[in-house]
């Protein structure tokens, strides 16, 4: 018996160790398409190109997508809509739709708590007046949204930690940190990384009466967060929350006990998602402004040697299960394609490369086999 | 000692997956029952195999209904507000995740009233009136699916017909009664004595075309002569068709007006009781379809084409401007002066993935072109100096507020009005080109409202807002009192499908109508599979009368089978329309409209343009068509820039053989 459980053990290893192909799905946020690519060690293919939409002659905007814990499914949110944004469930067997729910303004960011089982999708209202919106949350077994949360003014960057019952995600105009009890459904935390008191300047509070719809300018200025947060992302055991500051070339780290900014990273130029590796060890994070991928070794919070990208534009980051590679989907500019560069993550290396459809954005790591 | 722990650690997994999987969630009712405006706390445990309860497990509770069945937060505390079956989904959160469910039935209120609406003040025997009779219940929701159970006191006087229907046959007073699970309503009905000895019945024309509206006039008259002015007179019309294989077809509305959608002999009845006239009219073969012929190609086939907009440069030669989409921010200029020579000439190339929209100003100087799909994610307009179209000039760029994307543009006198992100308008002085200026705005205020087209002529602004239809919006004509600073919405007209995406006015100088065309889009089937060809539009256009600005009214309607509509365009009595995989279609809306204009033959031309060396071959998908200067001018998605001509009017010389 006891043998026999151990060979069971030795060959599950050694599965592992002989695994060889990556999958990542990809959105083309101006292609309307999705693709799925598979990396090998060397080169990164596409193996699957996915329509997304329903709309020809419209870009529908995909935007964020995520896997759900069972592997069975990959959510996305299409950004556009009549106004709504929609988030759509699709199977990762057939890579066909299963089922739609529509949200809210530009919902972009998702994941699903593994604590719950439910999806929590910021409504990013990109363009929309400077407001604080929301975050949406959906049953995704029925696909329904039962609930949506207050934040802050544009809502984007969202992760869950890991043992899924907080949901961490930023006010890119307001310029704060919000933490969700993914139980409570409701914001336990926020946290001004402007250094704003609570009642301050940033858009959570402020008189938002007095401002009129679109013609703020003349009405009261808007507020502009200068740390400009685009993206939080739990560390998996250290406590803390990296936050990627698109508006001061930094990255924050905010300790989850002391709740308050413990250490900032100088980064490239605008720095826009990041991800941690699975270990623990290292913050992958995109800078868009530069066209390069940051690696961080948060043993020594030392900068490896950037990365260049394959083109302009660098955009989201997901690592895969075994802590090896960093996936980078890159826009472009105009016509030209987006890309998916995959980098070694102790090297510090681009080992490969795929152009796909154009501004390629949310990206996902899915499994090794 | 080393493979003891390795077995010690895979025993304790297999215990505490075996742990995890014998708990489960068990809630005190799987099946509740409530009244409307009852609250009830629904509770949920979380139970070992033996049945004991895990102390410590937190609850989500949510109903698939929340309209109809609230459910507050974490505590599972509901309120049932409509009457229904709803699901409780009960979810604990943790390893394992539990979830189960609760179904609850909220029983309906008992009926309140049944309300039958007035009838008109005078009921003349030999009428048939239908009752509009509405059922309530204690809780204030209406119950259409009530069965009313209709008896009339007298029979012989008033006889009651199907589908909530009075049928009046003599003189005499009739209590009716509508009673709904022991709940009544009584209404007394007085039949009078029916007066109407004759009706004289006219028609404004004995010969006409199909699509041609005849006009009745019906006047009820009594024994001696009087005019009933209330006789409730009923249209109707039999016909024989021309053509032994068409059925003969059109539509009579009960304001009497017909029109013919098949050519033929028509009788047209007007009834009251037992009085009755009718008039024969004729419908010859409307007998407008002319030739029309492909003249000129300006192809795009690296990209798909967008929009386009044709006007007479500043030199007097003729140019034409058509937008990109999906592909690097690029426009292109053409010299379309010979339309059989259509050349290109200049492009300019922004940050954008697409160009969706181009318009140039009424003095052929400036153009605005739209930017969606920006690198920066800041959209917006640009403007560029067409003074020379061979040497296309940007002039500024534009995005305060505009920066979720211009879908549509329109110039007029100097103000581009511009969409933003789906949502509003914005007007923009551009008397500077160099220095645009945010002047006024305007934004619907209803709930989950959108924009997707404005087009401006005569100082009034037409938008397209999806499911709240078309607004007209003074902008300088001063209807309203509006200016591009401050514009003044002063009608809409909004339809059930919501599919509203392009306006275009139009005033018929014959009959004094005013008419606003709208279009549909509507991609119902999805995208092709492989991503290569167009997806298959349907949707149509309406015709609404906005004569009585208050009062709109949809008359009419064209559709193409098959195919769905786009940008269109009217000019001389004419409507040019982009219908996507359907090509352009050329219709005669001459005089007035009333019922399918494609059935009565008003369809002129059509040309579809396919292009086996397009961006995708043979792939027809019409964006959107102009006349100019006696030719036809239209973008196609696959294959850019078209001309076409329309033959002259072939001499009348066969509606007699035909009537015949």
């Amino acid at each position: 018996m006891i043998k026999s459980l151990l060979l069971i053990a030795a060959l599950t290893f050694s599965f592992a160790a002989n695994a060889q192909n990556y999958y990542v799905y990809v959105t083309a946020e101006s292609e309307d398409e999705v693709a799925l690519i598979k990396f090998d060690g060397k080169n990164a293919t596409i193996e699957e190109t996915i329509q997304v939409g329903i709309w020809p002659a419209e870009i529908e905007g995909p935007h964020g997508i995520n896997i759900s814990p069972d592997g069975k499914y990959w959510y996305l949110s299409l950004a556009h809509g009549n106004p709504y944004g929609t988030l759509y469930k699709y199977s990762t067997e057939t890579n066909e739709v299963v089922n739609t729910v529509k949200l809210g303004l530009f919902p972009a960011s998702l994941q699903i708590s593994k604590a719950t089982g439910l999806l929590y999708c910021v409504n990013f209202d990109l363009h929309g007046d400077m407001l604080p919106s929301t975050v949406s949350v959906v049953d995704p077994e029925e696909m329904i949204e039962i609930d949506r949360i207050e934040t802050g003014v544009m809502p984007h960057g969202s992760r869950i930690s890991s043992d899924g019952m907080f949901h961490y995600s930023v006010g890119m105009m307001s310029g704060e940190l919000f933490e969700i009890s993914t139980t409570k459904l409701k914001v336990t935390r926020k946290l001004s990384l402007d250094g704003m008191e609570e009642d301050g300047a940033a858009m959570g509070g402020m008189d938002h009466s007095k401002m009129g719809h679109g013609m703020m300018t003349e009405a009261a200025p808007m507020y502009h967060s200068e740390v400009k947060p685009t993206w939080a992302m739990p560390h998996p055991t250290n406590g803390k929350v990296y936050v990627a500051g698109n508006g001061t070339d930094e990255v924050l780290e905010v300790d989850l006990e002391k709740w308050e900014i413990t250490n900032r990273f100088k980064t490239g130029k605008a720095p826009y998602n990041c991800d941690v590796s699975p270990d623990g060890r290292y913050l992958v994070v995109t800078y868009k402004g530069s066209g390069e991928t940051g690696i961080w070794d948060l043993e020594s919070n030392s900068e490896l040697p950037r990365v260049k990208n394959t083109r302009k534009v660098a955009h989201g980051v997901s690592i895969s299960s075994d802590s090896k590679y960093a996936f980078i989907s890159v826009e472009g500019i105009g016509g030209e394609p987006g890309t998916l560069d995959v980098i070694d993550i102790q090297k510090a290396e681009k080992v490969a490369s795929v152009d796909m459809g154009k501004q390629a954005g949310g990206i996902i790591f899915w499994k090794m086999e | 000692m080393k493979k003891f722990l390795i077995f010690a650690f895979l025993l304790l997994l297999s215990v505490g997956f075996l742990q995890a999987q014998d708990l489960s969630i068990e809630v005190s009712s799987k099946d509740v029952s409530m009244n409307i405006g009852q609250t009830m706390q629904l509770g949920a445990a979380v139970v070992d195999a033996s049945g004991k309860k895990v102390a410590d497990r937190e609850f989500i509770f949510y109903s698939t209904n929340s309209r109809a069945l609230t459910v507050v937060d974490s505590t599972g505390m509901a309120t049932a507000v409509k009457h229904g079956e709803y699901d409780v989904i009960v979810i604990s959160p943790g390893d394992p995740q539990l979830r189960s469910n609760i179904k609850v039935t909220v029983a309906p209120a008992a009926i309140s009233k049944v309300e039958i609406a007035p009838l008109p003040e005078h009921v003349y025997a030999g009428v048939t009136v239908p009752l509009e009779i509405k059922v309530t219940d204690k809780a204030g929701f209406e119950r259409p699916e009530k069965v009313v159970k209709l008896t009339s006191s007298d029979e012989r006087k008033v006889g009651i017909a199907p589908f909530d229907k009075l049928i009046a046959k003599e003189k005499g007073k009739v209590m009716i009664t509508a009673s709904v699970d022991g709940v009544e309503q009584k209404l007394e009905v007085d039949v009078l004595e029916n007066p109407i000895a004759e009706i004289h019945l006219k028609s404004d024309m004995v010969e006409g075309r199909s699509g041609d509206v005849f006009t009745l006039t019906a006047v009820a008259l009594d024994k001696h002569g009087n005019e009933i002015a209330d006789a409730p007179i009923n249209f109707s019309f039999t016909g024989e068709s021309f053509d032994v294989s068409a059925a003969p077809s059109g539509l009579i509305t009960q304001e009497g007006k017909f029109v013919a959608d098949e050519p033929g002999l028509y009788v047209l009845n007007a009834t009251c009781g037992p009085a009755a006239a009718s008039v024969t009219i004729q419908a010859n073969n409307r007998n407008i379809t002319r030739q029309i012929d492909l003249i000129g190609q300006g192809s795009v086939n690296d990209k798909h084409t967008s929009d386009l907009w044709v006007w007479e440069g500043v030199d007097g030669r003729d140019y034409a401007v058509t937008g990109t989409w999906g592909s690097d921010g690029s426009a292109y200029f053409w010299d379309v002066t010979d339309p059989a020579g259509i050349e290109l000439i200049d492009s300019v190339k922004v940050d954008a993935r697409t160009v969706n929209d181009v318009k140039v100003s009424e003095d052929g100087k400036v153009a605005v072109i739209s930017r969606e799909g920006a690198s920066n994610r800041k959209n917006g307009l640009v403007i560029v100096d067409v003074s020379n179209p061979r040497d296309a000039k940007i002039i500024s760029e534009f995005s305060e507020n505009l920066t979720g994307g211009v879908h549509n543009v329109f110039i007029y006198q100097n103000h581009v009005y511009a969409l933003s992100a789906g949502r509003k308008y914005y007007s923009i002085n551009i008397e500077d080109p160099a220095n645009p200026k945010i002047v006024g705005e305007f934004e619907l205020d209803t709930p989950g409202h959108a924009i997707h087209d404005v087009w401006v002529e005569d100082g009034i602004a037409y938008s397209s807002n999806w499911s709240d239809g078309v607004q007209l919006v003074d902008v300088g004509n001063g209807i309203a009192g509006g200016t591009p600073a401050n514009p003044v919405q002063f009608a809409s007209y909004a339809y059930p499908s919501g599919s509203n995406h392009a306006a275009f006015p139009y005033r018929d100088k014959k009959t004094g109508k005013f008419y606003v065309i709208l279009g549909d889009e509507e991609f119902p089937y999805g995208l092709d599979p492989d991503g290569r060809k167009p997806g298959r539009a349907a949707g149509f256009l309406h015709v609404i009368d906005f004569t009585d600005l208050k009062n709109p009214k949809e008359v009419a309607w064209f559709k193409v089978p098959l195919a769905g509509s786009h940008n269109f365009w009217i000019e001389d009595d004419i409507l040019y329309a982009a219908f996507y995989n359907g090509g352009v279609r050329v219709v005669d809306i001459s005089g007035e409209l009333l019922g399918d204009l494609n059935r009565q033959g008003r369809e002129i031309a059509w040309i579809v343009p396919a292009d086996p060396d397009g961006y995708v071959s043979n792939a027809p998908f019409t964006w959107g068509a102009q006349p100019h200067k006696g030719h036809i001018f239209y973008s196609d998605w696959n294959s850019g820039l078209w001309s076409a001509k329309l033959q002259p009017v072939i001499p009348e010389n066969s509606k007699i053989e035909e009537a015949k």
